[in-house]
């Protein structure tokens, strides 16, 4: 089909021209920048966090009694869950991951460098027993698994005494790029100038909060925490039985102990749902966005061209006169539209970028992948010629007759 | 050229049959100039259309240039009116964002032409109807009766074998009418076959033919050829000199 004749009548109907070409446009950079925002969010909403989540529970218990006894209630409290049926392990902790709430540090391989912040890794620090790689359900790649004589109680006034640690194999690498990290030594757990050697390293173990860059370095260190009459459990349950035991677990533990109060029983998959409550939404609204201006643009082409047609229904019938086959017509609109829809995707192109741009500068979004502009530019001439199928068919049923027929 | 025999055409729609055409036989011969007349709801744009293949018919028979159009589908209809018809409608029906270069080239680019051998005809075809130097203007910036000339050229750039006329002066004052008149006399005398609907008895009786249909029906068919009007000796010689209007 001629482009250049097609061009030229297109030049002569500017106003219906601008239109779709600034629709298209807008609508090319919003979805290129909404699919990123959304494949990004959904790619990190879908990252395994390295427990089970399916079988494990949090419980928190606060004890309120006089006569209450955070060190022997927490002792009683784990030897009763963990002889509950359906029960794998159990362990005090003091959070999971998905909660955007524990503690973290900065890890180094050489003492004192807490000062001077380079070689210092962030981490998540997560504390547990002898039971706690079986309770969060992460797996071992190297080294051992926590013994009971490795774990140390601590409060504010002792602050951490464990001597050893098990890292992430994310956080493994970053301290130790040439590997052999078990046997070797960190700072920064107990204090800055007290090694800390590193018997293990399991395969993941996301920190708790869910925005963090580091989020695969986390340090698991034995110890349990003595303080105030606070205490939290993870439970891990029997494939299967996690629903049925968690009011189990939250009347045994209130049966163990009256002057406490037991809450805040919470899955991990419900904590998951929590954390990522905001990205879901916001993954749905874009996506709606999306397919509405999908749904604006294609009817906007629609439109425009079924106006189009009308209005050169007596044009129709001359050019079918002159000898157009009814698939000459049907390409000739269908070409206008791909003329219109490339100019729409050349300034889409631009305001992609621009939006992109904007977006990095005031929300710290990542820059804009190069693929999705031509996949982007592809959705929109899929959307176009489908759009324009409709009114270029009737287009082509124009019965030549209609020439001689005055207007 | 074109032969019709025995030719009806009925509308119909689930009320009324309407017939536009009753068994209308007419021949005409290659070379010809023939004028065809009726009132109004007569059937003569039913006729033109048909005898165009812009429509089908009912029944009957009807050759074009030795081919039964009978049972040819679309397409191949649309090819052969490409090939072997030039249209003029009453009103000139030029596209009108496209320039008179792009007006003529429409029935070209359909049929196919390379780009110089369009180019070639698209400048003969104007030239002969004195607009060759208007070729980058758009219709809207000419009178009717140079749009009709447009017309005429698009008509001709195909070098078709017949050329049909509706009603060619309709929208034109005398002046201007007279002057596409003389041209189509001299398109004619160049061997090109027309048929001229037309009310204007003035007009047809300056077509070598004349036939009268009412009815759907041909009621005076004058079947011999025979001379046509006086016509202007320049205007014969130059066409585009007669119709500079």
């Amino acid at each position: 089909m001629a482009m250049r004749p097609i061009f030229s009548a297109l030049m002569r109907n500017k106003a219906g021209l601008a239109l779709i070409v600034v629709q298209v446009a807008i609508t090319l950079a919003v979805i290129c920048n909404s699919l990123f925002i959304v494949l990004e969010r959904s790619t990190r909403v879908g990252r395994p966090s390295g427990m089970d989540e399916t079988g494990t529970f949090t419980i928190d218990s606060l004890g309120f009694a006089a006569d209450y006894d955070v060190r022997d209630t927490i002792h009683a409290d784990l030897a009763r869950l963990r002889a509950l049926p359906g029960v794998i392990d159990a362990t005090s902790t003091n959070t999971t991951p998905l909660t955007n709430g524990g503690w973290s540090t900065g890890v180094t391989t050489e003492p004192g460098r807490g000062v001077d912040s380079s070689g210092v890794q962030p981490a998540a620090m997560y504390f547990m027993d002898e039971h706690g790689l079986d309770a969060f359900g992460v797996r071992l790649v190297e080294g051992r698994a926590f013994q009971a004589g490795d774990v140390r109680e601590f409060n504010q006034n002792t602050r951490i005494q464990s001597s050893v640690a098990i890292l992430t194999q994310a956080l493994a690498d970053v301290l130790f790029p040439d590997g052999g990290a078990v046997g070797r030594q960190i700072y920064g757990i107990a204090n800055d100038n007290q090694p800390v050697t590193v018997i293990g390293i399991v395969e993941r173990l996301q920190v708790p909060w869910v925005g963090w860059t580091d989020v695969e370095q986390s340090v698991l260190v034995p110890a349990i925490q003595i303080d105030g009459n606070f205490s939290r459990y993870l439970v891990r349950a029997e494939p299967g039985q996690r629903d049925a035991l968690m009011p189990q677990v939250e009347k045994a533990l209130q049966d163990g102990h009256s002057g406490r109060l037991v809450r805040r029983m919470r899955s991990i998959e419900e904590a998951r749902t929590r954390v990522y409550r905001q990205d879901h939404a916001m993954m749905s609204i874009l996506g709606g966005t999306m397919v509405a201006m999908l749904v604006i643009t294609g009817l906007g082409i629609v439109g425009l061209t079924s106006f189009w047609v009308t209005r050169r229904m007596k044009q129709i019938g001359t050019r079918r006169a002159l000898g157009a086959l009814r698939g000459d017509i049907r390409s000739y609109f269908q070409t206008e539209n791909a003329l219109m829809i490339g100019f729409g995707i050349l300034l889409g192109a631009l305001l992609t970028y621009g939006f992109n741009a904007w977006l990095m500068q005031n929300f710290n979004t990542a820059r804009l992948p190069w693929p999705y502009l031509p996949m982007g530019a592809l959705a929109m001439a899929v959307l176009g010629q489908l759009a324009v199928l409709g009114p270029a068919s009737r287009a082509a049923s124009v019965t030549p007759a209609l020439a001689t027929r005055t207007a | 050229m074109l032969r019709m025999n025995q030719l009806s055409k009925v509308f119909r729609t689930h009320m009324i049959e309407t017939h536009a055409l009753r068994e209308l036989s007419m021949h005409v011969r290659e070379g010809e100039f023939v004028a065809v007349t009726g009132p109004s709801g007569s059937g003569k744009t039913t006729f033109l259309n048909i005898a165009g293949l812009l429509e089908t018919f009912t029944a009957g028979e009807y050759h074009l240039d030795g081919v039964d159009v009978r049972g040819l589908n679309d397409d191949a209809r649309s090819r052969l009116r490409n090939e072997k018809i030039g249209f003029i409608f009453q009103g000139f029906n030029l596209i009108p964002d496209l320039n008179l270069f792009d007006n003529v080239d429409v029935p070209l680019r359909y049929r196919g032409f390379k780009a110089p051998e369009r180019r070639r005809r698209i400048e003969e075809a104007l030239a002969k109807v004195g607009l060759a130097s208007r070729m980058k203007h758009y219709p809207s910036e000419l009178s009717g009766g140079q749009q009709q000339r447009v017309a005429i050229a698009r008509a001709l750039a195909g070098e078709p074998r017949l050329l049909l006329a509706d009603e060619p002066t309709g929208n034109l004052d005398s002046l201007m009418a007279r002057g596409v008149m003389e041209l189509l006399e001299s398109i004619n005398e160049q061997g090109t076959t027309i048929v001229m609907v037309t009310h204007d008895h003035e007009l047809a009786a300056r077509a070598q033919r004349n036939v009268h249909i009412i009815d759907g029906q041909v009621s005076d068919l004058d079947d011999g050829p025979r001379l046509a009007a006086p016509r202007p000796a320049a205007a014969a010689a130059n066409p585009a000199a007669a119709v500079n209007a």
